[in-house]
């Protein structure tokens, strides 16, 4: 059951989508939009190197028009969900 | 001679990579033929027979696209971008096209009046293949194009050499680029990255390599290159076992074994960075790679000795090193007016230069990690070899890392600061690390 009919739902749903595709894009394809949804190891494990996280960090502050403070905790960079609650909070 | 004529000229200062590269070829004159760099391009099968007056087209389209391949050093350190010129061409009939590249290499350019771009034409030799050229010998001047821009021009000229033309609106110049970053986007770009080495700037040792080797040579700057398959295979093993990239590992090690040679516990290293990591930037010709500012805390929290023996210290190097590449890799993007600054006012508060002489070079377009079996890593340091391919006078940094290819990892020192006999202790010891790292 993908769609539940509840909005907040359906908006997270697509959130993960867009950011499962730009960190496939980030690495050349290296894992697949699916692929990056259904992981359960950190991406960097499944081929998202720095150069590629670097990527997506820059796609990620143009998308969503936010700065990315690499001073902290940059686990959220390791996962879908990571990646999904840090821009939820960021926007 | 290849004539061109590109749509527009014009003058603008130099962006933040050409500036970065300026400074460094001043600093190393007059050894600064140290910079040139170039690629070899076999003609691809379905390309021939290449006559030279075809090569020299697509070379004049490439010139004509490119506006860094049109523009010299203007007065005062500004991008002078002309639109047409003559771009000379030298034919060498049945040459070794490596000795084609050495000899097109081996003068500095004149930056103001050269185009920073030599051409090197093999052709077939022999009455029947007189005219076909094998080989194009392309050599950059550094103001041009980095390797990542030198990858580009060769790949267009590879499609048009097989297609004939070339697709697509060509990618931002360097005019454009020096716009963007005056600009108040470029102004927040590099704010973010001097707040960086402004911070690691007031607490970094002031510089890496500090004591007197007491063995200088002459000429004092040497480069050792290691062939090892070992570091390769080492390398790739621990990026795959901690999920990262043999390129992090190759800098961690480097970082750890500076610990270790020079007693800081805290390693400042300056990783040359792409700065290619906006789509719009990627396929850019021009200069855009620049250092950035790695530093990594080597030390235990009790101040105890360095951990740099292998095993489950270099894990938590690696680990460390994670954010702290993410953060060196950001600072690459940097105006060096800023960073001059940064320099000149901590320097000035601590009272000694600051400036760590330390930095890295991972000159690899790709590159791939897959497990290998203790057994194949445990025989590979018997095919090591060790050559010492340079020396010279003049070096703007006192210990250079670079890794060409997966296999080839060479130091370029002062022996001022580092021994000949260390710069090869050191380089062995980078093997040992990574392989008994990998073994455990």
């Amino acid at each position: 059951m993908r769609s539940t009919g509840d909005p907040g739902a359906e908006r997270d749903r697509m959130l993960k989508e867009r950011l499962a595709e730009l960190v496939s894009e980030s690495c050349d394809g290296e894992i697949t939009t699916a692929e990056a949804l259904e992981a359960t190891v950190p991406l960097s494990y499944l081929g998202v190197t720095s150069l590629a996280q670097m990527r997506l960090i820059d796609a990620l502050e143009r998308e969503y028009g936010v700065e990315i403070d690499l001073g902290g905790d940059v686990s959220f960079l390791d996962s879908v969900d990571g990646l999904a609650a840090w821009v939820s909070a960021a926007r | 001679m290849i004539s061109f004529a590109g749509t527009r000229s014009g003058r603008a200062p130099l962006t933040w990579g050409q500036r970065a590269i300026w400074d460094a070829i001043r600093r190393t004159a007059p050894d600064d033929r140290y910079f040139n760099f170039g690629r070899v391009l076999e003609v691809p099968r379905g390309a021939r027979p290449a006559s030279a007056a075809y090569v020299s087209r697509g070379i004049g389209l490439l010139v004509e696209r490119h506006e860094a391949l049109r523009t010299l050093v203007g007065p005062g350190a500004c991008q002078d971008l002309r639109d047409r010129g003559v771009l000379p061409v030298r034919i060498a009939a049945g040459a070794d096209p490596d000795l084609v590249l050495a000899e097109l290499s081996a003068t500095a350019f004149d930056y103001a009046d050269e185009w920073p771009l030599r051409v090197g034409l093999v052709t077939g030799g022999g009455p029947l293949h007189e005219d076909e050229v094998t080989h194009v010998v392309l050599v950059f001047c550094h103001m041009a194009a980095d390797g990542l821009g030198a990858e580009q021009v060769v790949r267009d000229l590879r499609l048009f050499l097989l297609r004939g033309g070339l697709p697509g609106d060509p990618p931002p110049q360097p005019l454009d680029l020096a716009r963007w970053q005056e600009s108040a986007a470029g102004r927040r770009q590099a704010a973010a990255a001097a707040t960086h080495w402004e911070r690691e700037y007031r607490r970094i040792p002031a510089t890496m390599f500090d004591l007197p080797s007491g063995a200088a040579e002459r000429p004092p700057v040497r480069r050792a290159a290691l062939s090892s398959p070992a570091i390769d295979l080492a390398a790739q093993r621990l990026a795959v076992r901690h999920g990262t990239s043999t390129s992090t590992v190759l800098l961690t090690a480097v970082s750890a074994l500076v610990a270790e040679v020079t007693g800081h516990e805290t390693v400042a290293v300056l990783p040359i960075v792409s700065n290619r990591f906006g789509r719009d930037t990627r396929t850019a010709v021009t200069t855009l790679s620049q250092e950035g500012l790695f530093v990594l805390g080597t030390g235990g929290s009790s101040g105890g000795p360095v951990r740099t023996r292998p095993g489950a210290g270099f894990a938590d190097l690696l680990a460390a090193a994670r954010a702290a590449v993410l953060r060196a890799y950001r600072s690459g993007y940097h105006d060096p007016g800023d960073r001059e600054r940064i320099v000149a006012e901590t320097s000035r508060e601590r009272g000694v230069p600051i400036h760590p002489y330390c930095c890295f070079n991972d000159m690899r377009f790709t590159e791939r990690a897959t497990d290998h079996d203790d057994e194949l890593i445990r025989r590979a340091p018997s095919e090591t070899s060790l050559t010492w391919p340079l020396s010279q006078d003049e070096l703007n940094c006192r210990f250079c890392v670079h890794v060409s290819d997966a296999t080839r990892v060479s130091v370029t020192a002062d022996t001022r600061w580092l021994s000949k006999a260390d710069i090869e202790r050191y380089l062995l010891g980078l093997e040992r690390l990574l392989v008994e790292a990998a073994l455990r």
